[in-house]
C-alpha cells in the first residue's frame, strides 16, 4: 500500500516536471516573433539574416519542431537545460550558483516560521477566545494582508536606510574584496532578507497551526485526558500539540511554493544573488533560456518538499500506513 | 461579537471609497498621469501634493489612476478564478466517479508546478495586457478553488434533497444549477473577496517585476520604478511609499470585510475563531 502510493506520488511528480519542460519548450517555440532575431536587434540594430540562419543552426532551431521537442526533453534529462544569453554560461550552472544563495535565506527563513508558527498558533488555539489569541489573530490578518514586496521595502527603508542598522543590499560589503568573503559579513546582510521572508511565511503555518488546534482540542481524548485528572500543561504537551502539529507536515510542500514566490520579491528588493534575484533579471532581459530553466528548478524544488512531506510523515505519525484516504 | 459587524462595515466602506476613486479618476487627478507636469523629483508641495517621480509626472495622478488597473486586476481575476472552481468543483463533486479521479488526478499534477513562476512565464509568452492578465491569474487561481468547492459539493450531492430532486427525474443540469449552486454560493462569496485580494496583490507584484502593461498606469509599475531608478538610495519617500500603501490599505480591507463576511455566513466560524 506504502509502496504503491509512494509510486503513485513519484508518477505526478514526474508528470508535473513533464508538463514543465513542455511549457518551457511551449514559450521559446510558440512565442509570437522571433525569438533569435529580437536578441540579435539588440546587438545589431537590425540583425543580418545570414547571422540570424547561422544561430538557428547552431541552436537547431531550423530542424524539425517534434524533433527539437525530444531533444530539448532529452537534454533537460541529461543536465543540458539550454545557454543563457545574458550570461553567457550554461542555464544550469547560472541556476547552481545562485540556488545556493536562495537557500542561504529561505532555509532559515522556513525553519523559523515553522517553529513559530506551531508554538505561537497552538497558544492561540489552547486559549482560543482569550485577548491574547485574538490579538495574535488579527495582528497575524494583518500582517498577511500586507504585500510581500510591500514589506520587503518598509523593512529596507526603516532598518536599514533611517536606522542605518543593517546594509542596504547584497550579500557582502566592499570589504569582501579585501578579505575575503566572511560569513559574519555574509549572515549581517542576510538578516534583513530572512527576518522578511520569516514575516511572509509565519502567518501560513500560524493559521494552520491555530486550526489544527482548534480541531484537536474538541476532540474525546482529550476530554478523556482532562477527566483522568491531568494538568493541562501536560494535556498540551503530551496530547493536544503532537496530534495537531500533523497537518504541518504536509504544508511544508505548500509553504515551499510560497517561499519561491517571496524571495523573488524579497531578493529583488533586498538586491540578494539568488533565484528570486535572477528571476527578476531574467524577465528584465527576457533570457528566455534562463526562464525556461527558472520554471525547471522551481519545479523540482516543490517536487522535492513534496516527496520530504510524504517521507516524514510516517516518522511523525506511526498510525498512518500512508494510504489512498489519509489526504485527498 | 459587535466587533466583527463594525469591522465589516468599515471595511466595506474603504472598498467603496477605492471604487469611487477609480471612477472618478479623471475629476479626481489634476494632471494627466503620462504627462510631464514640472521638474522631476520635485517633493510635495501645493501642486504636485505627493511630489513628482523621476520623468517629472505628478505622482498623486498617477495614484489615482492606479486604482483602476488594481481593481480590474483583482475583480476581474477573481470573477474568473471563482467561476472556473465554481464549475469544476461542481461538476467533479457531483458526478464523482472517473469524472471526479480524472479531474482531481489533473489537479495533482498541476498544483505541483509552482504557480508564481508560471504565471511570470505565462505573462511573457501572451505579452499581456492588464486584462490577459487577469485572465491568467483567474485561470491558474480557479485550478487551486476547485478542491475547496468539490469538498462541500461531495456532501451535497448525496444529500436527501438531491437524491430525493434526482427521483422526481430532474437532469442533473437543473439539479446542479437549481439545487448545488445555491447552496455553496455563499462558500463562492468568501472566495471571491479572498480571490480578488490576493490577485491585486500578485498583479501589483507583477507590475513591480516588470511584467506590467507599458500603456496602464499600476501601482506595481510605480514601485518599480522608485526602488529601481535610486528612490531608495535618495530616500524619496513620497515616491516609494504611496503607491505600496495604497494597495497594502485595499488589500487590509478585503481581508477584513473577507473574514467578517465569513463570519456572517457561517455562524459556526464565529464559536471557532472566537
Amino acid at each position: 500500500m506504502r509502496a504503491a502510493y509512494i509510486l503513485r506520488r513519484l508518477l505526478y511528480s514526474a508528470a508535473a516536471f513533464g508538463i514543465s519542460v513542455t511549457i518551457a519548450f511551449a514559450l521559446l517555440h510558440f512565442m509570437p516573433g522571433d525569438y533569435i532575431t529580437q536578441y540579435l536587434e539588440q546587438i545589431y540594430v537590425i540583425a543580418p539574416p545570414e547571422i540570424v540562419r547561422a544561430y538557428n543552426r547552431v541552436y537547431g532551431l531550423d530542424r524539425p519542431l517534434i524533433e527539437q521537442y525530444f531533444s530539448y526533453f532529452l537534454g533537460v534529462l541529461q543536465g543540458d537545460w539550454g545557454y543563457s544569453l545574458s550570461y553567457s554560461r550554461p542555464v544550469l550552472a547560472v541556476i547552481g550558483e545562485k540556488l545556493v544563495w536562495t537557500l542561504v535565506i529561505i532555509l532559515p527563513a522556513t525553519v523559523l516560521a515553522i517553529i513559530v508558527g506551531i508554538v505561537v498558533g497552538a497558544y492561540s488555539g489552547w486559549k482560543r477566545g482569550s485577548k491574547i489569541d485574538l490579538a495574535l489573530l488579527n495582528g497575524m490578518i494583518f500582517l498577511r494582508a500586507i504585500p510581500s514586496y510591500w514589506l520587503a521595502l518598509m523593512i529596507l527603508l526603516i532598518f536599514a536606510y533611517y536606522l542605518g542598522l543593517f546594509p542596504l543590499g547584497g550579500y557582502v560589503g566592499l570589504s569582501a574584496l579585501d578579505t575575503g568573503i566572511d560569513p559574519l559579513d555574509v549572515m549581517n546582510h542576510a538578516a534583513l532578507p530572512i527576518f522578511t521572508l520569516f514575516l511572509f511565511s509565519v502567518t501560513g503555518t500560524y493559521y494552520l497551526m491555530r486550526n489544527s488546534m482548534l480541531m484537536t482540542a474538541g476532540e474525546d481524548y482529550i476530554v478523556t485526558a482532562r477527566a483522568k485528572g491531568l494538568d493541562e500543561l501536560t494535556i498540551l504537551r503530551k496530547h493536544a500539540l503532537r496530534n495537531a502539529m500533523l497537518p504541518m507536515v504536509t504544508s511544508i510542500a505548500l509553504e515551499c511554493a510560497g517561499m519561491i514566490t517571496g524571495s523573488i520579491f524579497v531578493e529583488t528588493i533586498f538586491s540578494w544573488p539568488g533565484l528570486g534575484m535572477l528571476t527578476f533579471e531574467a524577465l528584465k532581459v527576457r533570457d528566455i533560456p534562463l526562464l525556461q530553466g527558472i520554471l525547471l528548478i522551481d519545479t523540482l524544488l516543490v517536487i522535492v518538499a513534496n516527496i520530504a512531506a510524504d517521507l516524514i510523515y510516517p516518522l511523525v505519525d506511526p498510525r498512518v500506513e500512508v494510504g489512498d484516504g489519509a489526504r485527498t | 461579537m459587535p466587533g466583527r459587524s463594525v469591522s465589516f462595515y468599515i471595511s466595506l466602506g474603504v472598498v467603496f471609497v477605492y471604487c469611487a476613486v477609480a471612477l472618478f479618476a479623471p475629476a479626481i487627478a489634476p494632471f494627466d498621469p503620462f504627462a510631464i507636469s514640472g521638474s522631476p523629483l520635485a517633493p510635495p508641495d501645493a501642486a504636485h501634493i505627493l511630489g513628482t517621480n523621476d520623468l517629472a509626472q505628478d505622482i498623486f495622478s498617477r495614484l489615482v489612476w492606479g486604482t483602476r488597473a488594481t481593481l480590474i486586476l483583482g475583480f476581474l481575476g477573481a470573477a474568473i478564478s471563482v467561476a472556473l472552481g465554481t464549475f469544476g468543483g461542481i461538476v467533479s463533486g457531483y458526478y464523482g466517479g472517473r469524472v471526479d479521479e480524472a479531474i482531481m488526478r489533473f489537479l495533482d499534477v498541476m498544483m505541483t508546478i509552482p504557480s508564481f513562476p508560471l504565471l511570470l512565464i505565462l505573462t511573457i509568452f501572451f505579452r499581456p495586457g492588464i486584462y490577459m492578465t487577469a485572465v491568467l491569474m483567474g485561470f491558474l487561481g480557479g485550478l487551486q478553488g476547485v478542491r475547496i468547492i468539490r469538498s462541500q459539493v461531495l456532501s451535497l450531492a448525496v444529500a436527501d434533497f438531491v437524491v430525493g430532486t434526482k427521483a422526481l427525474g430532474a437532469g442533473d443540469g437543473y439539479i446542479m444549477a437549481r439545487h448545488i449552486l445555491p447552496n455553496v454560493l455563499p462558500l463562492v462569496g468568501v472566495k471571491f473577496i479572498f480571490s480578488a485580494q490576493h490577485f491585486m496583490v500578485v498583479g501589483i507584484g507583477l507590475g513591480f517585476l516588470g511584467m506590467g502593461d507599458p500603456a496602464v498606469v499600476d501601482w506595481g509599475q510605480m514601485i518599480q520604478r522608485a526602488t529601481q531608478n535610486g528612490g531608495i538610495i535618495l530616500g524619496l519617500w513620497w515616491w516609494l511609499i504611496p503607491p505600496g500603501l495604497a494597495v497594502t490599505f485595499l488589500s487590509l480591507a478585503l481581508a477584513w470585510f473577507g473574514y467578517a463576511f465569513e463570519d456572517r455566513i457561517n455562524p459556526r466560524l464565529q464559536v471557532m475563531r472566537v
